[in-house]
């Protein structure tokens, strides 16, 4: 009971924070960032106590809270961690103290109303992660937008508006077909077994045909897809990170882009597995399009914020062929894959923050030789560099080679049984590694090496603030990379579970073939 | 006759009688007369409360038997109007220090009352002349305008045509039936014969007429625009919310069914679309609050099919909430040196860093009108969509909810103009009067409460 009075605190600091800094009075901006960031971190520490203590043997939700909220129509306010979300709440905490951080110098203007949106934004992040209900969930989801909107509007670049209206008329497009959706599931379960309930672990194994499926597939998938995103659907992300400032981007890629990604582990497939099965090969064809189509962009871009928007459109879309493997590697290489992207995307927007702040251009042009003139920013670049292409040690190997691993363990059996498109899926997305290794490469080597050219030059080298944000970035990165086990570990029930959903619902449709008995016994037998 | 009787059922209406008696005999006794505000107001909230302290405690009598009743739901029903005259009360004392408004005002939620406890098509039609005949006025009461008098005109000629329509339909069905009682409608619904389906189809023009629903609206925008900003608010929470109401008090728990579904259904998507798209290029605040009430119009009828029991539950909290958010944004809208200025959206540039309480105000009503969770405004859409998918018809239910994405931008562009643009040059602040803010926080607390608890309220609808 204690400690899920201590998830709820989690989950409700940022709204204290809100009060905190409103009721400061102006012209205290030290204060405020100061006090912006004791919540933070504070909130982080809290995480990290409730990650310590979830136990990893449970299969069940922990540290649970559940109280009727609109008792009429079954909704429930209902959170909890498990598997699923344990290691994206502790990300998003982790991410909080240095996104506030990352902000002292950059953001002048409104502070208080800057910082008010920086904790709104992180109270949704929370709350849609920790939610347990499908309403309570699409209404943190869907808040997401308000502080979003206003961040990349009030202190984004040039063309905010425009990006901003962007992102906020994508992502609301996705959102409100997702609602119609889900209110059409809630009512013919209702139908099918006479309780009104919106909660997740209701919902799942409805008795759906598979027609049926398909439409709410679609209208769930559409809005995961465009917030992953996945090509064809990522339009608005380069503008969005590129007028965004650099908060906002970190924010951006570091959470944001995992609501997406999770949305479609912890909801999108396992409510409508038959559909999903059969829907399995788009998927994986859109996720192996989205990395290699994220990595040409990325090679060919002049923008240093839109080499890494693209990159992570390519990163994600491992993590879309590691849920689509339905390989239990796989699923737990997509997980890995979310939080190290998490890390080192958000590492590199804070890092490109920081020399923007110094020089005032983003093109990858007029930079050069920078290892010569900050040889400390460049360390720490490159690390993030090689931590981003999946250098062994980092955390970006674990994701990407699990991933890989579970995409290969899925395809070769149905390889032997006359199904080769898997395969040549896999095959390409190990191309896709090559391709990430030769834009991100191409980049440090332009961005670090060569002729010294720096704009506005001669600049000081990192901060001892900025230098604490980036050393702290380097602990996970490091820790995933080099002890992925307890991770994992905690983690596993939610892979298997997944698992069981998606892959184990027996297909009406006796033609099509289940991968899964094989790929389990090569796991068990690796082990 | 029960004397106690009619005086408890009743009480509303009794109060806000009261009020009027009172405020005609002070203009009548004091060569300068003062204190209309807090009579009215002292009115209108005694009567908020009794209306809730009657629906709460279930109270149901029928004072007068086949033409007047009153339920818990009724009371609920003009707790709700009541309520929102509240702030757009608060908010006349600038543009009506004195004289016949509050008057007007007053008994324009006489009829309000009236129709909500309406068992006849005669008391019915009583109450809604009573509702609207003071609101022409009203719009006439701005007459610093030039338009007001041809917004006026409009208002009052299409709003007698309603009434004619409305005349008409009752004449047939009291010539299909025998019967002038609302029950009597709930039994044509289901009559195939033309002049049954004529008689509904007439008594829901009026109503149409009445709500603003496309191709009935056009007055919508000039009398709004024409309007002062208390007068609008008035037009666009209390008597909307009225009109619905009484609709579906009319229809009761019959469900709809065959082309009435059709008419009802693509005149309300209609709106909604129409509603939104031409908000998009108002530069008047005023009118594109009246495109916007357009569209609301159109999820309120489009909760009409649902079932019976679901229907009240939408109509009223939506109504609830659209009203209370409406009138939010009129309470924080800054005041500046003449209306027409006052009006121009130009005039929200930059509003953040002049004004930012009554900005993050506007913020949260342009929000919570948009749908965007985690306001009100959000609950109550998807308490509509939620009937309409329940009652079968997914595909109205995904088109409205398209036609509800088409509404986002314009509420966004608000937003732009107040947090990210800046401000005109040569724009003096004015400072904001008290009891506009008193009219903001009698909005914005029990939508704040709404947002954190909706099952409360819910559940006792």
């Amino acid at each position: 009971m204690g400690d899920a009075v201590l998830l709820n605190v989690v989950l409700y600091l940022p709204l204290f924070g809100i009060a905190l800094i409103v009721a400061m009075p102006d012209g205290q901006d030290d204060r405020i960032r100061a006090n912006s960031f004791g919540v933070m971190l504070a909130q982080f520490v809290i995480t990290a106590i409730l990650y310590l203590r979830f136990d990893p043997n449970i299969a069940a939700l922990q540290f649970e809270t559940r109280l009727p909220w609109i008792a009429d129509w079954g909704v429930y306010y209902h959170i909890g961690l498990d598997g699923y979300n344990l290691l994206l709440v502790l990300l998003t905490a982790f991410l909080g103290p240095l996104v506030v951080a990352g902000a002292f110098s950059a953001i002048q203007k409104d502070i208080k109303l800057f910082y008010s949106m920086v904790f709104f934004i992180q109270f949704a992040m929370l709350g849609t992660f920790v939610a347990q209900d499908l309403l309570l969930f699409y209404i943190f989801w869907e808040t997401m937008l308000i502080p979003m909107f206003l961040i990349i509007g009030i202190w984004g670049g040039e063309r905010r508006i425009y990006a901003t209206l962007k992102f906020v008329l994508y992502t609301a497009a996705g959102s409100i077909l997702m609602l119609a959706a889900l209110i059409y599931l809630v009512w013919s379960q209702y139908q099918a077994t006479g309780t009104l309930s919106f909660a997740f672990a209701d919902l799942f194994g409805t008795k759906l045909a598979v027609a049926e499926q398909g439409w709410l597939l679609a209208a769930f998938a559409l809005s995961f897809a465009i917030k992953v995103p996945m090509v064809p659907l990522h339009t608005w992300l380069p503008d969005a990170h590129v007028e965004a400032p650099t908060t906002g981007s970190v924010i951006l890629a570091g959470v944001l882009l995992k609501m997406g990604t999770y949305g479609f582990i912890k909801l999108g497939f396992p409510l409508f597995p038959q559909a999903s099965q059969l829907a399995m090969p788009l998927i994986m064809a859109l996720a192996v399009v989205s990395i290699v189509y994220g990595a040409c962009l990325a090679l060919v871009q002049t923008d240093i914020k839109k080499i890494i928007a693209y990159s992570s459109i390519s990163h994600l879309g491992y993590v879309m062929l590691g849920l689509a493997s339905l390989d239990l590697l796989g699923i737990q290489g997509a997980i890995i894959q979310m939080v190290s992207h998490g890390l080192t995307a958000a590492g590199l927007f804070l890092m490109v923050g920081m020399i923007y702040e110094r020089c005032h251009t983003r093109e990858l042009a007029a930079y050069g030789g920078l290892a010569k003139a900050l040889p400390v920013y460049s360390v720490f670049f490159m690390i993030l560099t090689l931590a981003a292409i999946g250098l062994p040690t980092t955390s970006g190997f674990t994701g990407e080679f699990l991933v890989l691993l579970g995409a290969f363990n899925s395809a070769w059996p149905k390889h032997l049984a006359g199904d080769s498109a898997p395969l040549v899926f896999a095959v390409i997305a190990v191309g896709g590694v090559v391709l990430g290794a030769l834009y991100m490469l191409w980049f440090a080597q332009r961005f670090l090496y060569g002729t010294t050219k720096i704009p506005h030059g001669p600049v000081l080298d990192l901060n001892r603030r900025e230098k604490l944000i980036l050393a702290a970035l380097m602990v996970p990165v490091f820790w995933l990379g080099l002890a992925p086990d307890e991770p994992m570990r905690k983690s596993e029930h939610a892979a298997l579970h997944f698992q069981k959903l998606v892959a184990g619902a027996q297909q009406p449709d006796a033609l099509v073939a289940a991968p899964v008995p094989f790929a389990q016994r090569r796991m068990e037998a690796t082990r | 006759m029960n004397w106690t009787t009619l005086l408890v059922s009743m009480s509303p209406e009794h109060l806000l009688l009261v009020g009027i008696i009172v405020l005609l005999a002070v203009d009548i006794v004091f060569d300068r007369p003062r204190g209309h505000l807090p009579v009215a107001l002292v009115a209108v909230i005694a009567a908020t409360l009794a209306a809730s302290a009657l629906a709460i405690f279930g109270y149901a009598a029928a004072p007068f038997p086949g033409q007047l009743s009153v339920d818990s739901s009724a009371f609920a029903a003009k707790a709700i109007v009541l309520v929102l005259a509240i702030p757009a009360l608060l908010l006349a004392r600038d543009e009506f220090p004195d004289g016949p408004f509050y008057v007007l005002l007053l008994s324009s939620l006489y009829g309000a009352c009236l129709i909500l406890s309406a068992d006849s098509f005669l008391t019915l039609f009583l109450g809604l002349e009573l509702m609207s005949i003071p609101v022409y006025v009203l719009v006439l009461l701005a007459m610093k305008r030039v338009e007001a008098t041809e917004a006026a005109l409009k208002y009052l000629i299409l709003g007698g045509t309603a009434t004619a329509m409305l005349l008409m339909g009752v004449s047939l069905l009291f010539g299909f039936t025998g019967s002038l009682s609302l029950d009597a409608f709930g039994r044509l619904l289901d009559t195939g014969s033309p002049m049954a389906q004529t008689a509904v189809v007439l008594i829901l023009l009026a109503f149409f007429l009445k709500a603003a629903i496309v191709p009935f609206h056009t007055w919508a925008p000039d009398a709004y625009e024409a309007a002062a900003v208390p007068v609008t608010g008035f037009m666009s929470t209390v008597i909307k919310a009225g009109v619905l109401l009484a609709a579906v008090r009319l229809f009761g728990f019959n469900s709809l069914s065959g082309r009435l579904v059709e008419l009802l259904a693509i005149l309300s998507l209609v709106s909604i679309v129409w509603g939104n798209l031409a908000a998009i290029k108002q530069t008047s605040f005023r009118r594109m609050i009246a495109y916007s009430s357009i569209a609301h119009a159109g999820y309120l009828f489009y909760a009409f099919l649902g079932d019976g029991e679901g229907r009240f539950q939408a109509v009223a909290f939506y109504a609830l909430v659209y009203g209370l958010m409406n009138m939010l944004a009129f309470a924080a809208l800054p005041m500046a040196a003449d209306d027409a200025e006052r009006d121009r959206l130009d005039n929200l540039k930059g509003l953040f860093q002049r004004a930012p309480f009554a900005a993050v105000m506007i913020a949260i009503a342009m929000f919570s009108l948009a749908g965007i969770p985690p306001l009100p405004g959000f609950v109550a859409k998807f308490l509509i969509f939620r009937n309409v998918i329940e009652a079968g018809y997914t595909l109205y239910a995904v088109l409205g909810l398209v036609g509800s994405y088409l509404g986002i931008y314009f509420y966004l562009r608000v937003l732009q103009y107040m947090f990210m643009s800046p401000a005109p040059a040569g724009l003096k602040p004015q400072p904001q009067a008290a009891l506009a803010l008193g009219a903001m926080l009698v909005c914005l607390v029990p939508a704040v409460i709404l947002m954190v608890y909706p099952g409360g309220l819910l559940g006792g609808l």
